[in-house]
């Protein structure tokens, strides 16, 4: 088994769900409505864990334990896609982030649930039922407010057409794509993404919005390699703040 | 003469001394209500947890799943509006309210131009605690559905009052999606009985003080 393509994998997924979590977090207190307030607060919380779940995993195969990991690297060492470390913007394009990414996200465990590596299986298997329902709640909001008013739809269209080439990103190959597959630890990038286009696509035709030509659009790669955007390390300085006023504080 | 209070806030309403003539109150801008029932445990009873205002029954489902599900263990949920829930009288526990109600025995006959469905039957034992599914009957009409649940289930005391829902009205989440309640247990951070912190309070206070 190749020690190091385990952790390239595992690191993406990790970072992706803690980014995502923190980003999700912030409307705690801001969602538009009560009950969307609670949803994506009680979905961070999920990110947060699923998070620590492959943190966890990283530590076993020799890694730093998962405070370290998560709040003290810098931007350039992260390996989440840029999708999730964009803010959160208004309600429209967080709706349409989750929507994008959860989709992808069940797939991927779906595929971690048959991995050759048996502690991934494990943790992949205990956590899905949780993405399951992530997917469940974006399916249905966006089927509710895809076909609602002119505003919802504009505004949910716009924020599809901008998050799309991010969301693209998600799929960036890693450099050990094909042992990997070979090793049958992960099916592969090519292979989620595949299975998530036919599946927004489902959810979308029950809608007004239309997907963009896909074949147009330059996915926003780099950041499975520490590229990342401006808005990456604002955000870990802040999730770090308190952590680093004293890094050997037990909470 | 006008009113005045003792209490400064009352003054600040600013009563007119001439109330206008009332009008209509204006309808709230609201949703609709969907009557939750969520099961605890495998096998279980579902039991009216509470309502939500949803636009349709999925947004619903997915409202009581974040308001009802998330503290405590859950294994299903059903949804139903609040305009589908046909309900009983009230009764004292010491009658069943089986015993008291009158059923309109035209509308409750098997009627045959009408096609025979499946009705939720829903108990409450006692006043102040919630509602629990006993059974499913068969009827051509809710009055048809309380004479049947008065038959299959009017030995059960004490019953005060009982909810009667259309099978077909009833929203459920999918056994294929029973893995949407594993919430793991290991994640007592989202309990605020998780963070002991006074012990650790305590030790900082009396380090401060032998200083």
């Amino acid at each position: 088994m190749n020690t190091e393509a385990l952790k390239d994998l595992l690191y993406k997924i990790a970072d992706d769900q803690l980014i995502l979590g923190h980003r999700n977090s912030e409307w705690t207190g801001f969602g538009p409505i009560l009950e969307e307030d609670i949803a994506f607060s009680s979905m961070a919380q999920d990110k947060l864990g699923h998070s620590l779940a492959f943190y966890s995993l990283l530590h076993e195969l020799g890694e730093s334990d998962p405070d370290t990991i998560a709040f003290t690297r810098n931007a350039n060492q992260f390996h989440n896609s840029q999708l999730v470390e964009l803010p959160i913007g208004e309600y429209d394009f967080s709706l349409i982030r989750h929507f994008l990414f959860d989709n992808a996200e069940i797939l991927r465990f779906d595929m971690l649930t048959r991995s050759s590596y048996t502690p991934i299986t494990t943790v992949a298997t205990k956590l899905k039922g949780e993405v399951k329902y992530h997917v469940l709640h974006a399916n249905t909001m966006i089927k509710q407010l895809g076909s609602s008013t002119e505003e919802a739809i504009g505004r949910l269209q716009n924020s599809l057409n901008e998050a799309l080439p991010y969301a693209l990103g998600i799929f960036e190959p890693s450099k050990y794509e094909a042992e990997l597959i070979a090793d049958g630890i992960y099916e592969g990038e090519e292979k989620l993404k595949a299975a998530w286009l036919e599946n927004i696509k489902k959810v979308l035709s029950q809608t007004q919005l239309e997907l963009p030509d896909l074949t147009t659009i330059t996915p926003k790669n780099g950041g499975r390699y520490g590229e990342h955007t401006e808005h990456l390390q604002p955000l870990l300085d802040e999730m770090a703040e308190v952590f680093k006023i004293d890094p050997t504080a037990e909470w | 003469m006008s009113l005045q209070s003792l209490d400064p806030r009352v003054n600040r309403l600013h009563l007119p001394e001439n109330p206008s003539e009332p009008v209509a109150k204006t309808e709230l801008d609201q949703l609709e209500t969907y009557e939750v029932f969520h099961q605890k445990k495998e096998n279980a009873a579902y039991t009216y947890v509470g309502p939500v205002h949803a636009p349709n029954e999925e947004v619903a489902f997915l409202f009581g799943k974040e308001q009802y599900s998330r503290r405590f263990a859950c294994t299903g949920m059903w949804v139903a509006e609040t305009r589908h829930v046909m309900v009983t009288p009230y009764t004292d526990e010491a009658v069943s309210v089986y015993d008291v109600i009158r059923i309109n025995q035209e509308n409750a006959m098997e009627n045959g131009e009408k096609t025979a469905e499946a009705y939720e039957i829903f108990h409450l034992k006692k006043r102040g605690k919630a509602h629990a599914h006993v059974g499913t009957v068969t009827a051509t009409s809710y009055e048809g559905a309380l004479a049947e649940a008065k038959k299959q289930f009017g030995e059960m005391k004490p019953v005060v009052n009982v909810w009667v829902i259309k099978a077909a009205d009833v929203f459920r989440s999918e056994a294929d999606d029973k893995d949407i309640w594993n919430t793991t247990k290991d994640k007592m951070y989202r309990e605020a009985t998780a963070y002991r912190v006074m012990d650790k309070i305590t030790k900082f206070k009396e380090e401060q003080a032998a200083k």
